[in-house]
């Protein structure tokens, strides 16, 4: 363990210090932080409609549409009104209580809106009080659908990414170590498995370090510019998730591209070794994908319990819509066996590949025959 | 004691050789504490197989390793140090950093590992360069962080393939030295080397491979006993036919005429020759160890 613990601290702190990791985590956080206030910037979070009064009092729209922003504006006459309309400055005017004009059609909801709230108000006047209708869903609770689904889509790109990106440095190292033969003194010093793990973890931590970051960032910026207000509960509970399955997904495809590039002797063949790997990486990135537009589907159902695709798309259903908490302790459970089985297997294509240099290994080859 | 007893290792097959090739055909040899062993064979020969094994890098199909009388193990082998033939060093690590690594990796705490790092690099001259990544450095520079990373432990045994290839004679120098002085404190020293000479002028004990066989070992001395010594005369001028009926061979060079022989009286010789001419050179020749290794792997 302790040799296994040293090859994990030379990772961290190797990678640490590179240039490429901390510009990687800085590009990261400014991209994350733009992320949560583009909503605000970009003039998201409801309309806003300008609109001016000849004569007239302001109609009560604000009471009926709290989600939309009025701005109001008194004209002298018809005139300067018009004016104002075809320039552009107002997007409806009110003359007399009576009339409204616009540049061209109004538009459907103002429109709706106007006549809705002026017949009310005038019925109020009159002395007539109807009570508002009730609102009740007898389906799922759909309040919080946009910002679920928002969540999965962001979830499923940074989890493929972070994944993709440290599997690849995995698969790096192992060729670094093996191409220049450095692993000959290492296996005279610890033993394949540790040098293994300890890369693996090693490397695993600094993913972990980028999601952690990601989110803090996120949720940070989301606070900070109101965005966390369309937020659905139980928002911890999903980061622990996404954490989790992180983990579990990361070290199902890590030991994978250990042993595959454990075949191979120069970097420039780490692309080709890895192919199949990062097909299924991909494939697991489009069915979460599709799985964060389409959460109750058939596909994303199945395939949150079968590994490895469980591990991107359970924690994106976990994030747009909700899921009983036996599926998730099932689908994990299913990833975790599937993670030791890939562990015993990747650790016996290493130790009896990692020493064999010069052409590249087929894996039958090292399966059958003994270092 | 390190005692490597019939070791056998066969390579599978590829497409040239269906059969597979053998790379030792039962190799056996033991170096004693504070013995320095040379180990010397043609390329291909075994020699990098066999210390792999050792370093537990390969396993072999048949034979075995013991140190100190026990089955050598991992354990054990933590504290050999190790210079593979090919060398390799973390490109982006820093000197320092790089060495103190390995002397944990051997279960060194992490003071000691500095201490010894430190060391090291005062010794080796490095000190200046600690702190940069082992790319920037010479080559020569770079043997020489390799050679810490084997010693940074203070290892029971040294197992060092070809450790002098690549070097200047100032590097050699230097690397002969810290290799002496290890052997003194007792540590079994075996390196391979193309560079008889330096075998000749450095080792106890020699070793020879060929084809995955240890065809002659023992010390230097022993094995030119066994190969027997060369007499050479150089008469001047001398009566044509001299030299008929003696052993041995002669060459004219001008009107010197040179007799060698390994056989023979040599009493007999030198009064034929004093006969036969003015006598420049009468004396016995020690064979190199060139020579030694040339006769037994023929």
């Amino acid at each position: 363990m302790n040799g296994l613990m040293l090859v994990a601290r030379r990772e961290v702190s190797t990678q640490v210090r590179t240039r490429a990791f901390v510009i990687g985590l800085l590009v990261t956080a400014v991209l994350v932080a733009g992320l949560s206030f583009a909503p605000k910037i970009f003039g998201g979070g409801g309309d806003s409609y300008t609109l001016g009064t000849v004569n007239s009092q302001q109609l009560p729209l604000q009471a009926a549409a709290p989600e939309v922003g009025f701005e109001w504006r008194a004209f002298p006459d018809e005139a300067a009104a018009e004016r104002a309309v075809l320039a552009g400055d107002v997007d409806a005017v009110l003359v007399n209580g009576a009339k409204v004009l616009t540049d061209g059609e109004i538009d459907a909801q103002l429109g709706v809106l106007m006549q809705s709230v002026n017949r009310e108000f005038k019925l109020g006047a009159a002395g007539v009080a109807i009570p508002p209708l009730q609102m009740e869903s007898v389906g799922a609770d759909t309040r919080y659908e946009a910002a679920r689904g928002a969540i999965a889509t962001v979830l499923v790109l940074i989890l493929f990414m972070l994944i993709l990106g440290q599997v690849v440095m995995v698969a790096m190292g192992v060729v670094e170590e093996k191409g220049s033969r450095i692993v000959e003194i290492l296996l005279a010093s610890v033993r394949p498995w540790q040098l293994l793990g300890g890369k693996i973890v090693g490397l695993g931590i600094l993913g972990l370090i980028n999601l952690v970051t990601i989110l803090v960032v996120g949720l940070g910026a989301a606070f900070a510019s109101g965005l966390a207000a369309d937020f659905p509960p139980g928002i911890p509970g999903l980061v622990a998730g996404v954490v989790l399955w992180f983990v579990l997904g990361y070290a199902f495809f890590a030991t994978l591209a250990a042993a595959s590039a454990s075949l191979v002797s120069r970097q420039e063949e780490v692309n080709s070794v890895l192919t199949p790997l990062t097909m299924i990486i991909m494939a697991t990135y489009f069915v979460a994908f599709y799985a964060s537009n389409e959460p109750t589907g058939t596909l994303a159902t199945v395939a949150s319990y079968i590994p490895p695709f469980s591990s991107m798309i359970m924690p994106v259903r976990m994030a747009a819509t909700e899921v009983p908490m036996w599926q998730v302790g099932l689908s994990m459970a299913a990833m975790l066996a599937a993670v030791v089985a890939v562990l015993a297997f990747g650790a016996k294509v290493y130790e009896r590949a990692v020493l064999r240099t010069g052409a590249r290994l087929k894996l039958g080859e090292v399966l059958r025959t003994r270092a | 004691m390190l005692e490597i007893s019939e070791l056998r290792k066969r390579f599978a097959g590829g497409p040239s050789a269906p059969g597979g090739k053998v790379a030792l055909d039962g190799i056996s040899f033991a170096v004693r504490p504070g013995e320095m062993f040379g180990f010397v064979g043609a390329n291909g020969a075994g020699k990098t197989t066999t210390m792999r094994i050792v370093m537990g890098v390969l396993q072999a199909d048949a034979g075995s390793v013991s140190w100190e009388g026990r089955p050598l193990d991992h354990d054990a082998r933590q504290r050999f140090g190790y210079m593979p033939e090919e060398r390799g060093l973390y490109q982006k690590m820093r000197v320092a950093e790089q060495i103190e690594y390995f002397g944990r990796l051997h279960g060194l705490s992490a003071q000691a590992a500095k201490k010894a790092t430190d060391d090291l690099l005062e010794r080796l001259g490095l000190t200046e360069r600690r702190n940069d990544a082992v790319q920037a450095l010479s080559l020569g520079n770079q043997q020489r962080v390799q050679l810490a990373v084997a010693l940074v432990h203070d290892p029971q045994v040294l197992i060092l393939d070809e450790p002098f290839s690549g070097l200047d004679p100032i590097a050699v120098d230097a690397l002969v030295g810290a290799l002496q002085e290890r052997c003194r404190g007792g540590v079994p020293v075996i390196f391979s080397s193309h560079q008889l000479e330096l075998v000749e002028r450095l080792c106890d004990s020699v070793g020879i491979v060929s084809a995955g066989r240890m065809v002659a070992a023992g010390t230097v001395d022993a094995l030119r006993s066994a190969e027997g010594d060369t007499l050479r005369v150089v008469v001047r001028d001398p009566a044509p036919g001299w030299a008929d009926g003696l052993p041995g061979t002669v060459t004219v060079h001008g009107d010197r005429h040179t007799l060698l022989t390994t056989g023979g009286d040599d009493q007999e010789i030198l009064r034929r020759a004093m006969k036969a001419g003015h006598v420049e050179h009468f004396g016995v020749q020690h064979p190199t160890l060139t020579e030694i290794f040339k006769e037994a792997v023929a």
